[in-house]
């Protein structure tokens, strides 16, 4: 902290602090117009890997596969998409992935919140060390239990079903997501529950009429780290989804690339992505606002 | 037709049954540890608030035991095997560990997280930097730009979305590389060609610091300047696009910066006004004020992302399987995740697995000791 140094403001005449308020209010207009530009910029530019998925989803083959990229369709097909409507296969992988997201965001979204309400809440001998313990295992890479999880699973007649992939977030997985929530709830004021405890009423009422309700912003924030978790997951159905009938999205679609050929179906490809894409863009569009704040939160008291 | 309807009702009453346990197993865990704070002679009060919290906390306490202790416990003990699921275990010894420093690929594994560590994270820190301060400045639509700047992290994991880039990194037809081939018919061909000659050089840096042999920088060095036929060779598998594929990861890495664009905008919302206002007064730029204002205040920022997006090097896994063929041309894009999920599942070496996944672990926490060592230096805490 070198550059600033206050003695320096007494001698300024009024007059002059006057014109460098005028200055800069003018300057400031034209950094904040830049500035939006830019921001409009980006955002194209962000955005362009989606509407490259929806322009080639429309393509023909050959434009697809072009020497040189065309931007827009000539004339917009719609094969890639009666392709996917003519085969019941695509129902059965969607509906696989929406049934592994809904066990798993709904199993562990409990879970993770009553254990944030035992950490950030409730005062119990060996709470810290418990805590800290879990703090330690975010260190911890997936990859480090991913073996002998699967000799676990595969003891427990798990493989090729869609336990191991849904079961394991009951028990409270992802520390980060307790940590994100214990945070949230430091926030809401302990008068709270003292006066409801005046009232009369007991820790269990307490949390379920009094902080629940209030968490709903860190929740859905949580429940959409989970969602969008679950919904992408390549490297845990790789592993344990062997038959073609569990297959999720992501599978599905890694399928349809064929390693031995020079051409790739990609209007297909891209036709079956979006598919994939479009309702976690949809739940985002939705749970946003609640979201940036306690990610916020996080980051800030972290 | 059973395959479609079966397996969904055997999870849901998995599903049903594993809520039971815990709800049992929580009740006895809980009954536990008040019977222990009464014998100790605890207040009423305190076995009542023992019994909550561990009542609450169970879930994470099982699943501790269950899914993390018991395995790692397990995974110890066979990387000293030759565990192989269908045959009987065989101790082994330190055989696992010694095979794996003379193992190639793995060493090209962490040879990549390198990569990533020195040239794409801070890449990422930077594009997630300059999101933040952009949307600092008040814009109208705020609130919507932060949406969309944020948007691609939860995309960049998507197999969906990883093909979408495969096709615009395609080197030959990919939309990327046209829109360069459009700047190379201008004066803006200089740009490009440096960005060329740059990423090559330091790709082939590395890689010539991984087999000690500089042959392959000489050959940079000696093709001299890129010429304006030149484009970037991005997602391809010939010639030199072994070093352009992990570059590849590092655009998509820029490209979902969001993440910490969230956690630099909560830190720089944090700085005083007054500092700059002073800071102003003195006569100080916008890069000094940046430089000396800006940069110590979100230090501790600086710091979280760095941990974060250290370890996530470490755990690249779709790019390997989406982008490219089986892991790129000469293993380019082999992060430890890929070649650990590579040797233990399709290759079915548990003990192997077992024995690199503890070498990660210990890596990691070497990192983050060594990281925190230095964060003595340059993260400024308020509360000091």
């Amino acid at each position: 902290m070198t550059a600033v140094n206050n003695e320096q403001i007494i001698p300024v005449t009024t007059r002059s602090v006057r014109r460098r308020a005028l200055n800069r209010t003018g300057r400031q207009r034209v950094i904040h117009t830049v500035s939006y530009l830019l921001a409009i910029g980006l955002s194209a530019v962000l955005v362009f890997p989606l509407f490259w998925m929806v322009s080639t989803s429309f393509k023909t083959m050959s434009e697809a596969n072009a020497p040189k990229p065309v931007w827009i369709p000539a004339a917009p097909q719609l094969d890639a998409y009666a392709q996917i409507w003519a085969n019941p296969d695509w129902l059965l992988y969607i509906s696989n992935t929406v049934f592994v997201t809904i066990v798993a965001v709904g199993g562990t979204l409990i879970s993770v919140t009553a254990v944030a309400y035992a950490f950030g809440r409730l005062q119990w001998p060996g709470r810290n060390f418990i805590f800290y313990l879990m703090l330690g295992t975010l260190m911890l890479p997936v990859q480090t239990t991913l073996v002998p999880q699967y000799v676990l699973f595969n003891w427990m007649g798990w493989i090729d079903t869609f336990n191991p992939i849904t079961i394991p977030g009951f028990f409270a997985g992802g520390a980060a997501m307790i940590f994100l929530l214990r945070q949230f709830l430091m926030s809401i004021p302990r008068e709270l529950d003292e006066a409801a405890l005046i009232d009369g009423a007991n820790q269990w009422q307490i949390f379920w009429y009094i902080i629940l309700p209030l968490m709903k912003p860190a929740m859905v924030t949580v429940g959409l780290f989970i969602l969008v978790g679950t919904w992408n997951s390549l490297q845990f159905p790789l592993i344990y989804l062997q038959s073609k009938g569990l297959h999720t999205l992501p599978i599905a679609i890694l399928n349809l690339i064929n390693p031995q050929a020079t051409t790739q179906p990609w209007p297909l490809i891209m036709a079956t992505s979006l598919i994939a894409v479009l309702p976690l863009i949809v739940i985002f569009m939705f749970a946003q606002r609640y979201f940036t704040e306690s990610i916020v939160l996080t980051g800030s008291k972290g | 037709m059973q395959l479609t309807d079966s397996p969904k009702l055997f999870t849901t009453m998995w599903a049903i049954g594993t809520i039971l346990f815990i709800l049992v197993a929580g009740y006895i865990l809980a009954s536990v540890a008040k019977f222990v704070i009464r014998q100790q002679g605890g207040s009423r009060t305190l076995q009542e608030k023992t019994f909550l919290g561990y009542f609450f906390a169970s879930p994470w306490i099982l699943g501790f035991f269950i899914f993390v202790l018991g395995p790692s416990l397990m995974s110890l003990y066979w990387s000293f095997t030759n565990y192989r699921i269908s045959e009987p275990i065989v101790w082994v010894g330190l055989k696992n560990y010694s095979d794996l420093m003379q193992d190639n690929r793995f060493i090209t594994s962490m040879f990549n997280s390198l990569y990533m560590t020195v040239i794409g994270v801070p890449l990422q820190l930077a594009a997630g930097l300059g999101m933040a301060m952009l949307l600092n400045q008040k814009i109208r639509g705020q609130t919507a730009f932060r949406a969309i700047f944020y948007m691609p992290v939860l995309l960049a994991s998507s197999t969906a979305v990883l093909f979408t880039w495969r096709l615009m990194l395609n080197p030959n037809n990919g939309v990327i590389n046209t829109i360069f081939r459009w700047f190379n018919e201008t004066p803006l061909y200089y740009l490009n060609a440096s960005f060329i000659f740059l990423t090559e050089l330091t790709s082939a840096l590395l890689v010539a610091l991984q087999i000690r042999n500089f042959t392959i920088v000489e050959r940079i060095l000696s093709n001299g300047f890129p010429g304006p036929e030149r484009v970037p060779l991005w997602l391809g598998s010939e010639g030199l696009a072994f070093l352009w594929n992990k570059p590849s990861v590092v655009v998509i890495m820029m490209w979902s910066a969001g993440a910490m664009m969230i956690i630099y905008l909560a830190a720089l919302s944090g700085v005083p006004q007054s500092l700059y206002e002073a800071a102003e007064v003195d006569g100080a730029g916008p890069w000094k004020r940046f430089r000396h204002i800006t940069l110590p205040m979100i230090a501790p920022a600086t710091f979280y992302n760095l941990i974060i997006g250290m370890i996530a090097t470490l755990q690249i896994f779709e790019p390997a399987v989406t982008l490219v063929r089986d892991g790129g041309q000469n293993q380019s894009l082999y992060f430890a995740a890929y070649y650990l999920w590579r040797a233990t599942f399709r290759f079915n070496q548990i003990g192997y697995g077992a024995a690199m996944s503890w070498v990660l672990l210990i890596i990691v926490l070497m990192m983050t000791f060594v990281q925190f060592k230095l964060s003595n230096r340059w993260v400024y805490y308020e509360s000091e």
